[in-house]
């Protein structure tokens, strides 16, 4: 492998080799107090880039972590802005699930009006079947639409890609949300919650020593 | 060493391992024993107690900002201001708001981009059948080497079982054992190093990010709860007679001071892994930095087992640019051994986790680590945990699998080359079980906190700890609102005179909010803001 020389955010730098692009930045010595978070495990999603490489007709999003710098690219980093419209809900007071598509409709209106164009299934850096998973939420078929979203790090570029305004990252924080408050009820943890309420799962705190 | 093919050639030897004299392994191997790795504080609360070096420049070090600064900076005024915006803040915030209190909720990166996202194994919490609160207790406190305080111990782990029914109202989910249905089934345990019961549950090998997001989700949806972001604290604030008062914050996209009063403050601020101890690479995230120690401490809050980190096992050692970065403890829990360069397996993979790093560096120190591009370290043996159980890597170690994606391998046919890299601070800042620190009106919560772990922490009690105190910090901050009487930081003018004292130089300033290879100039953006 050798050293890559490329474009970020304007500057000319040259990443040893090897490097991802947030590690790349770093090491040509530019100041970095934002787009940044894991550090390369790939799951708080500040690190949003565009990255064009040679001779590729588009840019493609991407995390600056997870991606290895290569000779010609282009980079920008992808500032964070908040969402045109904030999609509120409130669990507690869904009562008890039926409601649950009207809920959807009514925090997700532009849900049903996607018009595929595939804007979000290309911004996603996780590959998510953003659209597909769009279509089956507006189908009822929520549990099947929750568990396309399950690898979402929320770094909302679905978001910032939709014309409609469906905010897709959060429609899928919904649906996996109402999922688990919902419909999770393990039995072995009811049955222990009731023995520490009943008393007798106490603590002696001496009973042990080195 | 033993190079990369002839490692890969030796026969595994899976005849189980000799148990070692644990004592004897931790006081010649682990990091925080070797010579020189701690000195003594000299001034403040703790004076006389040992932490690493570079930690201890910190912590005696002069404050970024002096009163004469903060003439003139507009002031934001909560209930309970919350600094840090990982999971121990955000639970924080979402009880404390629940409670009435007005919240400020205050972040150096963004909400969320901090360790709790990043944790991979799970969350413990005694709830099978043959598990019980007593012994959770007593694992915890046998793990830390007896260090941990007893009545927090029995604190985090009595709330275990509320806090996962908590988590799952907001909305998180946990993995159901195979075939259990959805209301009345069994969870899916497994058993942490160091446990003596299947006590972890998880989301996949995510948990920290389901956690988060969740988190992050319920908080931005909660009415009564203002988040800053790009906010980091410089110095707290402090009434005459030395109560917390609030903080100094440092807005980095306007580039300006800004004062938050607050009558109760909680420190949620994480830990310290981007010092990089001993040149150890850390799987933390990039703001860890140990702002909050340093800024609690000379405000007058005691610190406890600050010479107690954790080094996590099974850090990436090749290739180089992923260095440091985590591979969660799920896959040792789901049966993948570890092996020296000649094929043996040299430690119970499950031991507790500084006996396993210890083991690691042990068999690297004596000539039996595995040397690949001049990386060195031991095997993690992923290929033979995929014949023993096919398609495991790809349906349950999901983020294990893609790190070796990323690092140009197959984990099904390739061992991971692994040693220890910094990952949790074990000890912190003192703390009671309402969160209380020494200092009136400063709570804290999460792994800036001491005390619940000793010298050692289990996996998955980190994660737990978060939700358990950060719910209890936000309680006790929201009974305690009230005004501060005063806005300023007298604090400063005993804390400066020790200083002197003891002869540090003005040069010497904290907290440095971000590691020294991120070519931030903290000292010119606070000329640029004052």
């Amino acid at each position: 492998m050798q050293q890559a020389t490329l474009t970020f955010d304007g500057h000319e730098i040259a990443a040893p080799p090897g490097t991802s692009l947030i590690q790349a930045w770093l090491a040509a010595g530019l100041p970095l107090t934002e787009n940044v978070g894991c550090m390369g495990q790939g799951v708080c999603g500040a690190c949003r880039v565009l990255v064009k490489r040679p001779g590729a007709r588009i840019a493609e999003a991407a995390l600056a972590c997870e991606t290895r710098a290569e000779p010609g690219m282009q980079v920008a980093f992808i500032g964070h802005f908040p969402a045109a419209r904030t999609h509120a809900y409130d669990l507690a007071a869904m009562g008890d699930g039926w409601s649950a598509l009207a809920t959807l409709d009514a925090t997700f209106p532009e849900a049903k009006s996607c018009r595929h164009c595939g804007g979000c299934d290309a911004a996603c850096p996780k590959h998510i079947p953003v659209q597909e998973a769009v279509t089956l939420a507006n189908a009822g078929r929520l549990p099947a639409a929750a568990a396309l979203f399950d690898t979402c790090v929320m770094c909302n570029l679905c978001v910032a890609a939709c014309p409609e305004h469906i905010a897709p990252a959060h429609l899928g924080q919904f649906l996996r949300r109402m999922s688990a408050a919902h419909t999770l009820r393990p039995g072995d943890l009811m049955l222990r919650l009731r023995e520490v309420e009943a008393g007798t799962q106490a603590i002696d705190l001496d009973a042990v020593s080195p | 060493m033993i190079g990369w093919d002839a490692a890969r050639a030796a026969p595994p030897d899976d005849s189980a391992p000799p148990a070692p004299d644990a004592k004897a392994l931790l006081a010649h191997f682990h990091p925080d024993h070797a010579p020189d790795a701690m000195t003594a504080l000299r001034i403040g609360p703790s004076a006389g107690a040992h932490c690493p070096a570079p930690l201890a420049q910190l912590l005696e070090s002069h404050p970024l900002v002096q009163d004469v600064d903060l003439a003139g900076v507009p002031v934001t005024e909560a209930d309970v201001l919350i600094i840090g915006g990982g999971g121990a803040g955000c639970v924080a915030a979402l009880t404390a708001a629940r409670a009435g209190a007005r919240v400020l909720l205050v972040s150096k990166l963004r909400m969320g981009d901090g360790n709790t996202v990043m944790a991979e194994g799970g969350i413990q919490a005694a709830i099978g059948p043959d598990d019980s609160l007593q012994r959770h207790y007593a694992d915890t406190l046998k793990a830390g080497h007896f260090k941990a305080s007893r009545e927090l111990v029995a604190a985090m782990v009595a709330d275990g079982p509320a806090a996962i029914r908590w988590l799952i109202e907001e909305g998180m989910a946990f993995d159901l054992a195979p075939g259990e249905e959805r209301i009345g089934g069994r969870l899916l345990m497994k058993r942490p190093g160091g446990a003596t019961a299947a006590r972890l549950l998880s989301h996949r090998d995510f948990t920290g990010l389901e956690m988060m997001r969740v988190l992050r989700e319920a908080v931005l949806l909660t009415p009564g709860i203002t988040v800053l972001e790009r906010h980091p604290c410089v110095e707290l604030l402090s009434e005459p007679g030395g109560a917390a008062a609030g903080a100094v914050l440092l807005d980095l996209e306007r580039q300006r001071l800004v004062l938050a009063a607050a009558g109760a403050t909680i420190l949620a601020t994480g830990g310290a892994g981007r010092l990089h101890f001993a040149g150890f690479p850390t799987s933390n995230h990039y703001g860890a930095t140990a702002d909050g120690l340093v800024l609690a401490y000379r405000l007058g809050a005691t610190l406890r087992e600050m010479d107690s980190f954790q080094y996590h096992p099974t850090g990436i050692a090749w290739p180089p640019h992923l260095a440091g970065t985590l591979i969660s403890e799920a896959a040792r829990a789901a049966g993948a051994r570890l092996r020296n360069g000649t094929g043996a397996r040299f430690i119970d993979e499950l031991a507790p986790r500084d006996i396993v790093a210890a083991a690691i560096l042990r068999e690297i120190a004596e000539g039996r680590g595995v040397a690949r591009d001049g990386c060195v370290g031991v095997l993690l043996d992923t290929p033979a945990l995929e014949a023993a159980e096919p398609g495991i890597l790809k349906t349950r170690l999901v983020t294990l699998s893609h790190l070796a994606h990323r690092a140009g391998f197959d984990p099904a046919a390739e061992p991971f080359l692994i040693r220890p890299t910094l990952h949790y601070q074990n000890g912190g800042i003192a703390i009671d079980t309402t969160g209380r620190t020494d200092v009136p009106g400063l709570f804290c919560a999460g792994e800036a906190s001491g005390g619940l772990h000793g010298a050692n922490r289990l996996m998955g009690n980190a994660l737990l700890e978060l939700v358990a105190f950060g719910r209890r910090a936000g309680t006790a901050a929201a009974e305690a609102r009230r005004t501060p009487r005063a806005l300023g930081l007298t604090h400063l003018a005993g804390w400066e005179r020790a200083l002197a004292s003891a002869g540090i130089p003005r040069t010497r300033r904290a907290p440095i909010l971000f590691p020294d290879y991120g070519n931030v100039d903290v000292a010119a953006l606070l000329r640029q803001a004052a």
